[in-house]
């Protein structure tokens, strides 16, 4: 379904990601797990077209996107879940949800849309109409979750969707992220939790300073011996 | 007393226009991050646009006023287009030189093509002022200021209940997250440029049949609306509008109470206060154009 081939990525002069190559088939779930500052965010922004490919070429569902406007790749199908949550945090929920189908033109399928999600997480309903820049750190969370699933993606990029929340959210964010899978999208996720990654995830990629290292399943790589002394910490 | 009530009924007129001139700068500035010195000039354009229909073609004033507006909008969208966009990642001291010359070359252009030879435009409102009780005000001050309150709520209506404005806030707020939700960033810009020069346009062919129009008028009008938007907090929307009538009524009390050559010194007054006290602006806290 995506398929990067020897891509690189600068900022500036200096490449944060080199000769990157993966691939993530049709409904599965894909992580890419990696030390600070090793490319990931990179990776994924490169995808989704904020940042451009200085070398070689990103296909979606055969096509090219390599150098695609960011709009017409989200158009394509491929959401992104961005690090830090990103929410916008002086519009409501609502609204940030509503930016979330930006593109989408069908307003009674937007609305039932909405309503599962309120359904999902009772808690965006209650504070549908309270600015983002409120909610804790959790329900942020779920909100650019939400607000990604809005534009109706068949790939979800989801850039460390349990970063900085207690223990508890953790599992339960990993939870939503299986069953978004669970209901047919596709996932890549980045995460730095490894265990909890490699467990949940179909297929891995573990990055070191911009380049890929490892790939396999997430039970392979759960069993090297490298992975668990470097990410594991056993 | 009658004199305090008519002074604060000139401040509150003067400043709908003030207002209309601030939100057009610090929606730039707050979305795009560029200090427009185009800003006064598309003041004096609107002025001149508003005589060449009103007095050079005999539009109908109305009809006139729309033209004027809508023209201030299109130059706004070309600056946009042909300065800013190919300096996108340019840093902003080449920005800010390229949006000087950008000045300069607009006065002289609307001087060469008007010559220095200020110009008055004929208004179709009765020449009696509207009395009420001790105070008047004439009509045609009148009609400016309720333009200048439906051009706010307007602007504000749009920035908050439309798709456009939805997107201009995103961008506002985080413009790589907007992105990446298919706002098309680029037209944004142009957007954001085109309507915060319609209001600059729209004061200068409001005010222009009150005053007269002349090719350095823009000058002082620059000058004040940084004023209105340091004021109000830079990228605030209802700092802008609030900053706006507070420059106003500093002009008129300070022209009426202390000296009439004070009146356009008090703009600079308000800002060496404002940044020494509140150096981010009276409502900077509060939520800007986001
Ligand atoms: N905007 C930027 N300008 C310059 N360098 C950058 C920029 N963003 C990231 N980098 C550099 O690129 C490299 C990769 O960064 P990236 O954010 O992709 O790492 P990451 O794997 O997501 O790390 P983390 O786990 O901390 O989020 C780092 O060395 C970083 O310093
Ligand atoms: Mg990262």
């Amino acid at each position: 379904m995506l398929e990067l081939k020897d891509i690189e990525c600068r900022y500036g002069k200096i490449s944060a990601v080199r000769g990157l190559s993966l691939e993530v088939k049709e409904g599965e779930f894909v992580t890419l797990i990696g030390a600070n500052g090793a490319g990931k965010t990179t990776t994924l922004k490169c995808i989704s077209g904020l940042l451009p490919a200085a070398k070689g070429t990103i296909t979606f569902q055969g096509k090219d996107i390599s150098n695609a406007p960011a709009a017409d790749i989200l158009a394509m199908g491929i959401g992104h879940c961005p690090e830090g949550r990103r929410v916008f945090p002086y519009m409501s929920v609502e609204e940030n949800l509503e930016m979330g189908c930006y593109l989408r033109k069908d307003k009674d399928a937007i609305h039932e849309d909405m309503e599962q999600l309120f359904d999902r997480f009772p808690v965006l309903k209650e504070r549908r109409k309270q600015a983002a820049g409120t909610l804790s750190g959790g329900e942020q969370q779920m909100l650019a979750i939400s607000r990604a699933l809005m534009s109706r993606p068949k790939l979800v990029l989801f850039d460390e969707p349990s970063l900085g929340l207690a223990p508890n959210l953790v599992d339960r964010m990993f939870q939503i992220v299986r069953d978004i899978r669970d209901q047919g999208v596709t996932v890549l996720m980045v995460e730095q939790n490894a265990y909890a990654a490699l467990e949940l995830c179909d297929h891995a990629y573990v990055l070191e300073s911009g380049e890929v290292t490892l790939k396999g399943t997430g039970s392979e790589l759960l069993e090297n011996p490298n992975v668990r002394e470097a990410y594991l910490g056993t | 007393m009658d004199q305090l009530l008519q002074h604060a009924l000139n401040a509150t007129i003067l400043g709908g226009t003030y207002a209309l001139l601030g939100i057009g700068l610090t929606m730039i500035f707050g979305i795009m991050k560029i200090v427009n010195f185009t800003h006064g000039e598309l003041y004096t354009f609107g002025a001149y646009m508003m005589f060449f229909f009103v007095m050079v073609l005999g539009t109908n004033f109305f009809l006139g006023l729309v033209m004027a507006i809508a023209l201030g909008l299109l130059l706004g969208a070309l600056i946009e287009l042909a300065l800013l966009r190919p300096l996108r990642d340019a840093d902003i001291d080449t920005t800010m030189l390229v949006m000087i010359g950008a000045w300069i070359a607009l006065q002289n252009t609307q001087q060469f093509t008007w010559t220095g030879i200020a110009k008055s435009i004929n208004t179709p409102f009765p020449l009696d002022p509207l009395v009420i009780g001790s105070v008047s005000v004439s009509w045609s001050r009148v009609f400016v200021f309720v333009v200048a309150i439906m051009m706010i709520i307007g602007t504000h209506m749009l920035i908050h209940h439309t798709r456009l404005g939805k997107a201009m806030r995103a961008t506002f707020q985080d413009r790589d997250t907007a992105a990446l939700m298919g706002v098309k960033i680029n037209r944004i810009y142009t957007a954001t440029f085109a309507l915060g020069s319609g209001l600059a346009a729209a004061a200068g062919a409001l005010l222009a049949p009150i005053f007269v129009v002349y090719p350095t008028m823009g000058d002082a009008v620059a000058a004040k609306s940084f004023a209105i938007v340091i004021l109000g907090g830079l990228g605030n929307f209802w700092g802008a509008a609030i900053g706006g009538f507070i420059l106003a009524f500093a002009e008129e009390f300070g022209a009426g109470y202390i000296s009439s050559g004070y009146r356009d010194a008090m703009g600079f007054i308000l800002i060496i206060l404002i940044l020494i006290f509140r150096p981010t602006g009276l409502f900077a806290q509060r939520e800007r154009i986001g």
